[in-house]
């Protein structure tokens, strides 16, 4: 292409900043979310604040009828939404559960939300739900298990799921690789997205005594849709995924580091002791600062 | 499967133990299956599941039951909510019904001695019907018009149709002035017994709760029951026999008058072909 053509529309920057990558699935880049949370609902339909998009909790609007749909209602008609749900239990030895897979859908119908996630875990067996995000082993029966399972649920929905890696506190023994190979394979062999969450991969490398940049360094970035960032609490001895407080510097840069090499929305989980919507929303955009620098040794203000 | 459903099970038996009893295969299994951390053993691993789930369903009833849990006291309430953990694990992968049995496990199966147990079942069955109405779909309100299309000769065998985010509740206890003391925050100890009746329902986003005299509930129950109106408002009668027939029917009818532009009803119907 020779001329003015060459000066119009998107490519006309090209040279001048780095292309972005691309995610397989061809899921936009949504900019910096919030999870939407009860105590900011009045806030954010009084006064309607500039956030790029919300992450709603899948399971906080199933088995309702009621308000919170209707809060959600109102949330979805002004911003772009994400679900993200903990009940799927992907991991499960029980059989999947047609009738939560039929009220996703059809919330996500719905409120016309861009795309699915949950957990590599799993939550009870034999009908005992805990609640819980719950560690898989990493087998290669595991794996079979959950190929086949994914693969179903994408089937059902008519889309990619994208599933998040965990914040983990125990590994089972005779595990045959780790989490950032399994979930790698696993999203390879069942064709899924994944939701990374750098803040677990932090909070999982202490635990476990792992380099999280050696497991950023084995994650399929063209399968990243989402990013998660959030505080934690420091125990000494290990670490909580509490969503408590601002997030970290060392989380901030693993979260530079990965946007970089992704196409993909970035949020902010923020779920106990939640302050105001703008203190809130200020510390998102912390995030913006770290999508821009991306070195491991980006500096931190 | 066999491996995967095996680690499994042990896991989901180990952690939803409770806290104060032994793991049901011991530290040995646990060390057996799981890998020790940098820092902690496998059991102490394990143990912040089995910690993790416990607070959470605690904290989940605690959220539900805000009033129940001031009356009986942060320590008696948890001890009451781990013993219903115990009995009712989640079976559910939401979490929004996980305490509609409290009000019968308050009065049937809360184990020892329960000195308050009437009255938790009671306070307990008023929380569980706020969170039911929050829960229940809106509709909208009856309007005048189609109250005003029912033909005059038609109007007693005319039946409502009650908003599902209606609940009427009759008590032992005032319960609904102790909980609305809890919410201006003064609430003493807990009443001595008095009968009482309430009516919860949500208009929008707020739940309401409105105070029934006798002859009130018996004439909304009737009503949201789906009696024929001449019959369901007759009900007042044998509450209101110390008044004049005329009082009696102007007080029925504000009553009715409020209870319609409250939202407590959503159509109104003929037994024979439509209204106007």
């Amino acid at each position: 292409m020779q001329g003015p053509e060459r000066l119009q529309g998107p490519g006309r920057l090209q040279g001048l900043t780095p292309p972005r990558p691309t995610n397989r699935f061809g899921l936009p880049d949504l900019g910096v979310g919030l999870g939407l949370r009860t105590v900011h609902y009045a806030h954010i339909l009084s006064e309607h604040p500039d956030v790029d998009w919300f992450e709603v909790l899948s399971d906080n609007y199933m088995h309702t009828a009621g308000r919170p749909l209707e809060y959600l209602d109102a949330v979805a008609e002004r911003y772009p939404v994400v679900m993200h749900g903990v009940g799927l239990s992907i991991g499960s030895s029980d059989p999947l559960d047609r009738a939560y897979l039929a009220e996703l859908r059809a919330l996500r119908d719905r409120v016309g939300a861009r795309w699915v996630s949950d957990h590599l875990c799993w939550t009870g067996v034999a009908g005992v739900s805990t609640h819980d995000l719950l560690p898989l082993p990493y087998t290669e029966e595991a794996l079979a298990h959950l190929v086949d399972r994914v693969r179903a649920v994408q089937d059902f929905l008519g889309a990619p799921l994208a599933l998040e890696n965990p914040s983990t506190y125990a590994e089972f023994s005779g595990a045959a690789m780790r989490e950032w190979e399994f979930l790698g394979r696993l999203a390879l062999e069942a064709d899924c997205a994944i939701l990374l969450d750098v803040n677990n991969v932090y909070v999982s490398a202490y635990n476990h005594g792992f380099d999280p940049y050696e497991y950023l360094a084995h994650v399929p970035f063209d399968r990243v849709v989402q990013l998660h960032v959030a505080g934690h609490t420091h125990h000494g001895t290990h670490i909580i995924d509490s969503h408590i407080g601002p997030v970290v510097d060392e989380v901030w840069r693993l979260l530079g580091l990965a946007h970089r090499r992704a196409q993909a929305s970035v949020l902010l989980e923020w779920d106990a002791e939640i302050p105001s919507f703008r203190e809130t929303h200020a510390e998102a955009r912390r995030a913006e600062r770290f999508m821009r620098s991306g070195t491991r040794d980006a500096e931190v203000t | 499967m066999k491996d995967l459903a095996s680690s499994q099970a042990w896991f989901v038996r180990a952690i939803t133990t409770a806290e104060r009893e032994e793991l049901p295969e011991g530290a040995d299994e646990a060390n057996a299956r799981l890998t020790p951390g940098p820092r902690m053993s496998p059991l102490e691993r394990l143990q912040i599941y089995r910690g993790a789930y416990h607070r959470r369903l605690v904290e989940c009833l605690a959220d539900d039951f805000p009033a129940l849990r001031h009356a009986l006291g942060v320590a008696a309430f948890e001890s009451l909510c781990r013993d219903y953990v115990a009995r009712h694990p989640s079976r559910s992968p939401s979490l929004n019904a996980y305490g509609a049995t409290m009000p019968s496990f308050c009065r049937n199966e809360a184990p020892g001695p329960f000195p308050l147990r009437s009255f938790a079942a009671e306070l307990a069955a008023l929380e569980w019907a706020i969170v039911e109405v929050i829960h229940a779909p809106a509709a909208p309100p009856l309007s005048l018009d189609r109250l005003q299309n029912v033909p005059p000769e038609r109007w007693d065998e005319a039946r409502l149709t009650p908003t599902a985010a209606l609940r009427i509740l009759r008590f032992d206890h005032p319960v609904n002035a102790y909980f609305q003391a809890f919410l201006n925050g003064d609430a003493g100890a807990p009443p001595e017994g008095a009968p009482s009746s309430v009516v919860v329902y949500r208009g929008g986003p707020t739940v309401w709760r409105m105070d029934l005299s006798d002859a009130m509930r018996a004439v909304l129950e009737a009503l949201a029951g789906g009696e024929p109106l001449a019959a369901a408002l007759q009900r007042a009668a044998e509450h209101l026999d110390a008044l004049d027939e005329g009082d009696a029917a102007r007080r029925v009818t504000a009553w009715f008058r409020e209870w319609v532009s409250s939202g407590f009803f959503t159509d109104i119907r003929l037994e024979h072909g439509p209204t106007r």
